[in-house]
């Protein structure tokens, strides 16, 4: 059923995590993906790691939801594996085969890139997507961004417009469930032909599904101009967003972090065998 | 100067087209309770929209609370005094959590968060949502974003709240709720309430009734009053209470009763005044519902189960060994409350759902005996859907009802028969047909919609409220369509529906599911005999059928099998007779 479906992949629950402010939730995240990004050495990438094992306990999303996020990244993940095992080169290869030439730094590289991908892909999902609703989300855009209006950047309309998206995607799935269900009734027929006939197939659903939410946009703007919208301006917010000191206490160790990075690259580097580590 | 002064209001969409209402003058006064009733097209949700300032006269004046609704520099305080509900929940609920939608209008207003707060909490105790303040409006049910919907407005403080056919799309709980809360509003909180409606059980409730027909006021008075003029309100394509007609009709032939009775009771005490009492044979048992006769079945359901969200928290079975045969050629009603499993039963009867366990039989195959046959089985199974003119597409009204005989591969001349059968069954002029299915009436599109099913001519129909949100007359049309469909096709129907007196009227047989289970099912007779267990079901009896029980208590009449007015007026018309020689 459409219907059950959650929005995104939040994840509710009353951790740490989730009760932070969402715009400090926001700038954690491009702190901690600069320092993924820059973490060269196994040091260095063990700091990241730690950190997105920390976050993941005290977020207290059981371990199967947090693998589901990694579920789609998968075949990025061994593509970009096997394409650094096999054209990164070096000196002297570690295994010599035929045309297949596998070098140290290669290997080096294949279990460094995947390892910074899983912490790219679970540290944002805790951060922002399991523990963050798409609500708070767009209220943290607005505020964050709000110095754009000097700007005449629309804002204000943005944030308004994720808000009604976000409000409509349950309506207009459950709407597309019914249209669907209404013209198989009558004989449609979506799954055998070709590509041409596919497409085709589909028309009976759009059509209606765009007259609706064209009518539905219409009523919502009638219904919005009754309650008094009118733009952004001079509008007040019934939800405040309020930063805590503990909110700051965690970006700032985020940030400690990231310097920690920073040095363990400069100077954290030993060798085990033929790896330089 | 009253609250709300209409004064010589013509209004037209187009500078050239017709005008939809004409020299309208009228007053509300503040606190008072007024329902605006009239057919589909009288001009009644236009009034609204120009009451409330979203629309502004073509000629003549609207003076709200002292503003011209055409002057701009008002139009935020204009907004402010009159807030106004919509047709269709879903499409006024701007947030998707309940608490910030309820917020919306006082954000607007630039209020400071603490008021903000007052008013949420305020509004959201008034319609009685307050242990949903933190749920997302996408889980409630209609009723229940129709409260949200009202709260919202509440929050502004208005003065007036006009209502648009605000019932129109809920359920019967859905219905009561809403009516409770505008009752509420005016006499607790002292608000003008306006509805704007063609259910009559809402303009009863009102001080006052004002009927629109054609863009024109036609009475205005107060309920008894104007439902005392049965014909006028008929030629005006608006029905009465059953009992408010029956009285009608009696007072035709010769017996005169006082003039707007609306209830069953007062309708049974005025009986009681002309009618002797009676000694009563003693009180047989009513019969049991007996299920349908062994005969020919059309389709059958046997130890069928539907489960929803097999292995995760959500799992729900929506029905539960359910085992029924519907005769064929038969109508049968279907009822139940919202989430008895009416509508996965339909899904079921043409495969567009396949049960969990148990088998549906179509003339006495399995359904799901070669899946790959699907298709056809749905043209032998036609499936129309709550709200049908949502799926119309097609550039005209022709090729959307031949969509369905198209997808069965037919030859084209035997597409065009069924194309004109259907449509005059639905009764679809030959201009209407070459028309863009998009610029027909709201009553037209339902019955092209209801044409492209019927196209198909499928041997069993079901029909989920088809009649739902039109006025008499149009509710007249489609079912006066379905019924000679069945009679010239032999064709089984299947009508899922809330009104009582609907299925009272059409069906042979009525099915009622209550939680996924078959309740009651039998004879119309002998499933209304079951009033107790209809009542304990909260499910309701036809208004007439509960006059006859209360005259039956007061030993007037033995009879309690009487569910239509026709009927109903042949045996009181009977027992006049008797007492008078």
């Amino acid at each position: 059923m459409f219907k059950d479906m959650t929005l995104g992949q939040y994840f509710p629950g009353n951790s740490f995590l989730h009760r932070a402010d969402p715009r400090v939730k926001l700038v954690a995240l491009v702190v901690y993906l600069v320092f993924v990004l820059l973490a060269k050495t196994a040091c260095a990438l063990g700091i990241v790691l730690v950190t997105m094992l920390t976050l993941a306990a005290v977020s207290r999303i059981p371990f199967s939801v947090l693998a589901r996020s990694l579920k789609p990244v998968v075949f990025i993940l061994l593509f970009t594996g096997v394409l650094n095992l096999f054209l990164t080169t070096g000196e002297t290869p570690l295994v010599e085969w035929k045309f297949i030439h596998i070098y140290p730094e290669g290997v080096r590289t294949a279990v460094y890139m995947m390892l910074r991908l899983v912490c790219l892909v679970g540290g944002s999902s805790l951060l922002l997507s399991y523990t963050t609703s798409p609500l708070d989300l767009t209220d943290a855009i607005e505020s964050l961004f709000g110095f754009l209006k000097k700007l005449h950047v629309p804002i204000h309309e943005f944030a308004m417009m994720m808000t009604i998206a976000l409000r409509f995607i349950p309506t207009l799935t459950e709407e597309t469930d019914k249209i669907i269900s209404a013209q198989k009734a009558r004989g449609a027929d979506f799954e055998s032909g070709g590509l041409v006939r596919k497409a085709k197939a589909i028309v009976p659903i759009l059509i209606p599904l765009f007259v609706s939410a064209f009518r539905r946009a219409d009523e919502l703007a009638e219904a919005m101009e009754c309650r008094c919208y009118h733009g952004g301006e001079g509008r007040t917010k019934l939800k405040v967003m309020r930063s805590r000191p503990s909110d700051y206490v965690f970006l700032l160790a985020m940030a400690l972090l990231c310097a920690g990075v920073v040095l363990a690259n400069r100077f954290l580097s030993f060798e085990v065998g033929v790896f330089t580590l | 100067m009253s609250f709300i002064e209409v004064d010589q209001l013509s209004f037209r969409y187009h500078p050239t087209g017709a005008p939809v209402l004409q020299n309208l003058t009228l007053s509300i006064e503040k606190g008072s309770y007024t329902a605006i009733l009239g057919h589909n097209g009288s001009g009644k949700s236009t009034l609204a929209k120009l009451l409330c300032g979203i629309l502004t006269p073509s000629e003549g004046k609207i003076t709200v609370d002292g503003m011209d609704t055409s002057d701009e520099s008002v139009s935020l305080r204009l907004r402010k005094t009159c807030g106004m509900i919509f047709q269709n929940p879903d499409n006024q609920l701007v947030a998707g959590m309940v608490e910030e939608d309820v917020a919306f209008a006082p954000e607007n207003l630039g209020l400071p968060r603490e008021e903000i707060r007052r008013r949420v909490d305020e509004a959201l105790e008034t319609v009685g949502m307050t242990a949903y303040a933190r749920h997302s409006t996408a889980k409630l049910s209609g009723g229940q974003k129709q409260r949200v919907a009202v709260a919202g407005v509440l929050a502004m403080l208005p003065d007036c709240i006009l209502f648009d056919e605000a019932t129109a799309m809920l359920d019967p709980t859905g219905r009561r709720d809403i009516m409770a809360a505008m009752k509420k509003l005016n006499r607790e909180k002292n608000i003008t309430v306006v509805t704007i409606t063609h259910y009559m059980a809402e303009a009863i409730e009102a001080d006052r009734v004002l009927v629109l027909d054609h863009g024109k006021l036609l009475m205005d008075g107060s309920p008894r009053d104007i439902f005392s003029h049965v014909a006028e309100l008929q030629k005006a394509s608006l029905s009465v209470p059953q009992v408010t007609e029956l009285l009608y009709l009696l007072g035709k032939d010769g017996y005169a009763f006082p003039k707007g009775i609306l209830h069953a009771m007062e309708a049974a005490d005025a009986l009681e005044a002309v009618l002797p009492k009676r000694a009563l044979p003693a009180d047989a048992k009513a019969p049991e519902p007996s299920g349908a006769p062994e005969t020919d079945a059309a389709l059958e359901l046997r130890d069928v189960t539907v489960v929803y969200g097999e292995k995760t928290p959500f799992r729900t079975e929506a029905l539960s060994r359910v085992s029924v045969r519907f005769p064929r050629g038969e109508v049968i009603g279907v009822i139940g409350h919202t989430g008895s499993g009416k509508s996965t039963l339909a899904t079921l009867l043409n495969g567009l759902r396949k049960p969990t366990e148990g088998t549906v039989l179509l003339g006495g195959v399995d359904l799901w005996k070669e899946p790959k046959q699907m298709r056809k089985i749905r043209s032998r199974v036609g499936l129309v859907f709550q709200y049908p003119e949502y799926q119309l597409f097609e550039e005209t009204v022709r090729a959307d009802i031949a969509f369905g005989p198209r997808n069965m591969a037919l030859p084209a001349e035997e597409i065009d028969r069924r194309v004109r059968d259907a449509a005059s069954f639905c009764g679809l002029s030959a201009e209407e047909l070459e028309k863009s299915p998009f610029e027909l009436s709201g009553g037209q599109k339902r019955r092209a919609a209801i044409a492209g099913v019927i196209a198909m001519e499928p041997e069993v129909l079901v029909l989920d409220e088809p009649a739902a949100g039109l006025d008499p007359k149009g509710r007249e049309e489609i079912f006066g369509g379905l019924m000679e469909y069945r009679e010239r096709r032999g064709a089984t129907l299947l009508l899922i529906s809330h009104s009582m007196e609907e299925v009272a009227r059409y069906a042979d047989r009525i099915l009622v599911l209550k939680n996924g289970r078959v309740y009651l099912y039998g004879t119309v007779g002998e499933v209304f005999g079951q009033a107790e267990k209809l009542f304990d079901a909260s499910l309701d009896l036809p208004q007439i059928t509960k006059l006859f029980l209360e005259l039956k208590k007061r030993s007037l009449c033995a009879e309690t099998d009487v569910y239509t007015v026709p009927y109903a007026k042949k045996r009181i018309g009977r027992l006049l007779e008797c007492s008078k020689t």
